[in-house]
């Protein structure tokens, strides 16, 4: 598992005590060492190790697919491919490149480094990790198989329908998008919750916001992205799947459907995804830029500002992928002059590094050599993307190579780059050895002239007129010198790339061992020994500045010492502390779950619902959904504690509370932005039903639903019983009373709310009309919540029946109110859309 | 927490706000739009509603400042950002047409 | 780039003093010099964009066309009943309304010499502006991604001179 650490190298007359520290917290961290070690283990360092490996691998895959592409479009009429593979190698490779490896490297990055920037033992929740991987191993890797017997997805990564409708894609090439994609999001989703609660409350004592690292910064932001991104595209693929399986008519225009209403709900999340993918590695520059520099960040605030304007404007471009769909002019106008306004942060940024250049005393180290390619490659990306947001321009160089082109260089140019700056610069941290073989500067200069040599060619294939996505081309269009460059280029690249991968490889395993930070950085990821062991930190700084170790050089060895806080693991289990968002105080220790298979048999029982309906397996699927709930219960009842802890010692005379001893535990933040990203796909479902009823051809329906009387009046009772019903039972436990009655009332209420929702499902026929389908989903969404509130009240009361609640220990019962105050606010919104238009009709 | 709604509230409502002005074009040119309603004026009045809601929020983000300089700082550029936003990506509602 | 080059080659003066720096990259370079380049683009985007619209005119022509994997079916307002395949026949110097739908997948419409590309959206019809100026024969091809077909799924635009376009519409072959 985790290489075993060294000892810590010191110097200081103190050395016993920070070996014997090291001793202490070793065992307690550690994974089992064994082979099941891999499946059980929820420490950072291991997962944030194989998700990197896997991304690398999927990395990999796609960059074979390209040289495929590259390879047939090398000769005019090649006969290499036909038409039917090639689509499914283009799909897969943007598929593969966007979901498999651009988000999944930067959580890798993200599980490993996060905690050590921050001063924390671990990510907020190690389980949720553990599953995260495993999900996207299992997704991801089925995804990918599907190639082998050419059953891959083949319309596009962006999947338009009617071609993916089951008329036009009978086989399970789209099945297998639609759910292993949605599958590998659960990880993303996961993910962002974590990495939100991590940045926000696990922090060392004292770092408040404006002393927060600056990659913290921006995972943050792109963390609150994913919430509010991926639910659109979710609920895409959900109204996709459901139309192939049950015929549901989404999208189908002689039943009430709209095409367009999938491109929106791809761009609204696909657009984001741009920005998603480029902030993380903007963190990155931000973190290493400077170091190279040997100075600090210039204008810190300004790049935070510029971070959060552009990740809110980024929602606001998503209609400039569909200039050519027929919306009017002035629709357009909004999203060409949002897409001018974003580049206005993005030079801020750049400005910012420059001026960081400018000031400090930059050094040629590789990682430096990365970033440079990075400014050659990203610069260009942008002034063709400002080309792009010119409509007219659009208008013409829409789905040619020279979209292809821009869109590489930004990716390629804004994230690849960067990302290998940030591998090197932190190798360090994951493996302990300084670099000794210089393979890494040749792969270098294969790499980047290589990269511009395909890309500037496909540029001008695309002002030719080659569009993008055509199998083959003639000769004689003047297209086949420029095709022939752009393959060799990609060729020397893809060679280049692997000599990257060889040489990290090959650094991590047989180089020399290194000192404690090599660089001279500041944060405190690099206040521990090398590599980073498995409690990352020995004990818990105050820090009082943007760079604690450059502040203070002596700082790593009196953490080491065990002179911050939660120093000696007196209580014998993982811990660390949580901190007041915005000013960083201390205000409560969390205790950290030990190793456990639980989270990787979780994963496995959820790929069988996701995967199963594949082949029609629907029973399978269901029973796996009954144990994925039978296993989350579990998870959650394994927290908490039957007898009440009091103030716990956290060294420098500090008595905190245990997080499962306040009202707002780390689970009542999860839940609050798990929230948000539901609310979200409930908002696209409200979207996409008004956007229906506004613009969608052969409406109004034949009928409209007709409110009654029942129904709303179920559905009032119900809201408000399962709104009051938590409150009453929370304030029970507070006064040590029994919660019967408020529980009894909840599960009544969220009956009666089912109840008014299942009047909509009596009343219509789904696969009549689009509007029909629309009111099952929206009637769908109630009985899901209302379900699971119940499912919710029922396992508090098991666990109020089993002592696990107290007046200090009421944190699980605020986060049931909260799922139910959830249910009964969307139940009547969504209640009150499906009868509005039968109300005034 | 307050500090990071200071931080994020103005540029979500500029976000509302760009939604609403562009769900409203889309009504005008729709079927369920009232015969003889003319859009541009409509959309100009949530025009300057939404440059008003913008300016309203960064008035109380100066008569209610954060204690933190740093998150005094940045909220006030998003605010500005967000109001200057405001103003410029919903300018095509007062030159462009409407639904050709 | 320049700058970055600079930048690398600069050995910094000891001491100097940030409010100066922060002025010159942020406020200068980073805001604005974007902000007004930007101003200038987007205007003059979408004055281009406002004259390419489909307005009312007075010798303007009407045609459909109708997109289906893999062809295209074109029909004429002038000529009712008359309808071609994967030939579009129009008048050189007058303007001319494509009323594009899709029979079956999205499509897009895309006479590179004559305008930009719209997208054919079954149960739409997007209307594009174009006109030829000169007589001749214009390649067309779907500029969407469609399927096996993709590749090949082309057409051709034939602008005629006022006397082959009224021989067109009175039916005799072109």
């Amino acid at each position: 598992m985790t290489p075993p650490s060294e000892t810590p190298p010191e110097t200081s007359p103190k050395r016993p005590t920070a070996l014997r520290l090291h001793r202490a917290l070793e065992p307690i961290y550690a994974s089992d060492p064994r082979f099941r070690g891999w499946f059980t283990t929820n420490n950072n360092n291991d997962i944030g190790l194989l998700f990197l490996i896997a991304a690398a691998g999927f990395f990999v895959v796609g960059g074979v697919l390209a040289m495929l592409i590259r390879a047939q479009l090398a000769s005019p009429r090649s006969v290499f491919m036909g038409p039917d593979v090639y689509n499914q190698v283009f799909t897969m490779h943007g598929t593969v490149m966007m979901f498999l490896f651009a988000i999944p490297f930067f959580e890798a990055m993200t599980v490993l480094l996060l905690p050590g920037m921050l001063g924390s033992r671990d990510m907020a929740f190690p389980r949720l990790s553990a599953y995260g991987l495993w999900c996207y191993l299992i997704g991801a890797t089925t995804v990918v198989a599907s190639l082998i017997p050419g059953l891959a997805p083949d319309s596009g990564w962006f999947m338009y329908p009617p071609l993916t409708s089951t008329e036009y894609s009978p086989g399970i090439n789209t099945d297998i998008w639609l759910l292993g994609i949605t599958f590998i999001e659960v990880s993303a989703i996961s993910a962002a919750v974590e990495v939100v609660v991590t940045v926000l409350r696990y922090r060392a004592a004292g770092m408040s916001l404006s002393r927060m690292p600056i990659f913290a910064w921006y995972i943050l932001v792109v963390a609150v992205m994913i919430l509010t991104a991926f639910p659109p595209m979710i609920l895409g693929s959900v109204l996709l799947e459901t139309e192939r399986l049950l015929d549901w008519p989404f999208f189908q225009a002689d039943r009430g459907g709209d095409a367009l209403l999938w491109q929106h709900l791809f761009w609204l999340f696909g657009h984001p995804e741009v920005y998603i993918i480029f902030l993380p590695a903007a963190g990155m520059i931000s973190t290493i830029l400077p170091v190279m520099a040997r100075t600090t960040l210039l204008g810190h605030g300004w790049v935070v500002g510029a971070a959060v304007s552009l990740a809110v404007l980024s929602f606001g471009l998503w209609v400039h992928h569909m200039f050519t769909t027929g919306i009017p002019h002035m629709g357009l106008a909004f999203f060409s002059a949002a897409s001018t306004l974003v580049a206005v942060p993005t030079a801020v940024q750049i400005f910012a590094w420059i001026g960081t250049l400018w000031r400090g005393r930059p050094r040629l180290d590789l990682p430096m050599l990365w970033l440079l390619g990075f400014f050659a490659t990203f610069v260009i990306g942008g002034l063709t993307g400002v080309m792009l947001a010119v409509v007219p321009f659009d208008w013409q160089a829409h789905d040619t190579h020279f979209v292809v082109a821009h869109l590489h260089y930004v990716l390629i140019g804004g994230y690849v780059f960067p990302m290998i700056a940030a591998v090197y610069y932190f190798l360090p941290i994951f493996t302990g050895r300084t670099r000794f073989f210089k393979l890494g500067e040749v792969a270098f200069w294969l790499v980047v002239p290589g990269f511009h040599v395909t890309f500037l060619a496909v540029h001008w294939a695309g002002l030719l007129g080659q569009r993008r996505r055509t199998w083959t081309y003639d000769a004689g269009q003047g297209w086949e010198i420029i095709n022939l460059v752009a393959s060799v280029g990609s060729f020397v690249m893809a060679i280049g790339f692997a000599l990257v991968i060889l040489d990290v490889a090959v650094n991590a395993a047989v180089s020399s061992r290194g000192r404690r930070n090599p660089w001279g950085a500041g944060t405190l990821e690099w206040a521990t020994s090398m590599p980073s062991p498995s409690y990352n930190i020995a004990s818990i700084p105050v820090v009082r500045g943007r760079y604690p170790l450059r502040d203070d050089p002596d700082l790593a060895h009196r953490i080491a010492r065990g002179e911050g806080l939660l120093a000696w693991p007196a209580r014998n289990r993982r811990e660390t502390l949580v901190v007041g968002t915005a000013r960083g105080e201390p205000l409560q220790v969390a205790v950290l779950p030990g190793n456990t298979a639980l989270p990787f048999v979780m994963a496995l029982a959820t790929s069988v619902v996701f995967l199963a309906p594949l082949i029609d397996a629907y029973r399978s699927a269901g029973v796996a959904l009954l144990a994925v709930l039978a296993l989350a219960l579990r998870w959650a009842w394994t927290l908490g504690s039957k007898v009440d802890e009091g103030p716990l010692d956290a060294g420098h005379g500090l008595a905190l509370p245990s997080a499962a001893e306040v009202p707002d535990p780390p689970g009542w933040w999860g839940s609050v932005f798990l929230l948000l990203a539901d609310v979200t796909q409930f908002g696209s479902l409200l979207f996409g039903y008004a956007f229906l009823w506004t613009v969608a051809p052969n409406w109004p329906p034949p009928s409209y639903l007709a409110p009654g009387l029942w129904g709303p009046a179920l559905a009032l009772t119900g809201a408000a019983a399962l709104a009051a019903g938590p409150r009453l039972a929370a304030r029970a436990i507070g006064r040590t009373r029994a919660p019967w009655p408020g529980l009894v009332l909840a599960l009544g209420g969220a009956a009666a709310l089912a109840g008014g929702a299942a009047t909509v499902w009596a009343a219509r026929d789904p696969t009549a009309h689009a509007y029909d389908a629309t009111l099952w989903l929206l009637a769908g969404h109630i009985l899901l919540h209302a379900a699971l509130a119940a499912i919710m009240l029922l396992y508090l009361g098991a666990r109020v029946a089993r002592g696990y609640a107290s007046p200090a220990r009421i944190g699980e019962a605020r986060i049931v109110q909260l799922w139910s105050d959830f249910a009964a606010a969307t139940g009547l919104v969504a209640l009150a859309a499906a009868w509005l238009p039968g109300a005034f009709a | 927490m307050s500090d990071i709604l200071r931080l994020s509230v103005p540029l979500a409502a500029w976000l509302a706000g760009f939604s609403v002005v562009y769900g409203l074009q889309g009504l005008s040119c729709s079927r369920h739009w009232p015969e003889g309603l003319a859009a541009r004026p409509v959309l100009l009045s949530a025009w300057v509603l939404a440059v008003a809601l913008q300016a309203a929020l960064l008035w109380m983000l100066l008569r209610n400042p954060s204690p933190s300089p740093f998150a005094r700082a940045v909220s006030l550029a998003l605010a500005l950002t967000a109001l200057l936003a405001a103003l410029w990506t919903l300018m095509p509602v007062a030159v462009t047409s409407v639904c050709l | 780039m320049a700058l970055v080059l600079a930048a690398l080659r600069r050995r910094p003066p000891a001491g100097t003093d940030d409010t100066g720096a922060e002025r010159v990259w942020l406020w200068g370079l980073g805001l604005a010099f974007p902000a007004v380049t930007l101003v200038a683009l987007t205007t003059y985007g979408l004055v281009v964009g406002e004259r390419l619209l489909p307005r009312d005119a007075p010798d303007l022509v009407t045609v459909r066309a109708e997109a289906r994997q893999w062809a295209w079916t074109f029909a004429y307002a002038d000529a009712p009943g008359r309808t071609t395949e994967g030939v579009l026949h129009i008048p050189a110097g007058r303007p001319v309304d494509v009323e594009i739908t899709s029979a079956d997948v999205l499509h897009s419409f895309w006479v590179p010499r004559l305008a930009g590309k719209l997208d054919a959206i079954p149960g739409h019809v997007n209307v594009l502006r174009l006109e030829a100026f000169a007589p001749g024969r214009y390649d067309g091809v779907s500029a969407e991604f469609n399927g096996t077909g993709y590749r090949d799924h082309a057409f051709a635009v034939e602008a005629h001179d006022p006397a082959a376009w009224a021989a067109f519409l009175a039916g005799e072959t072109p």
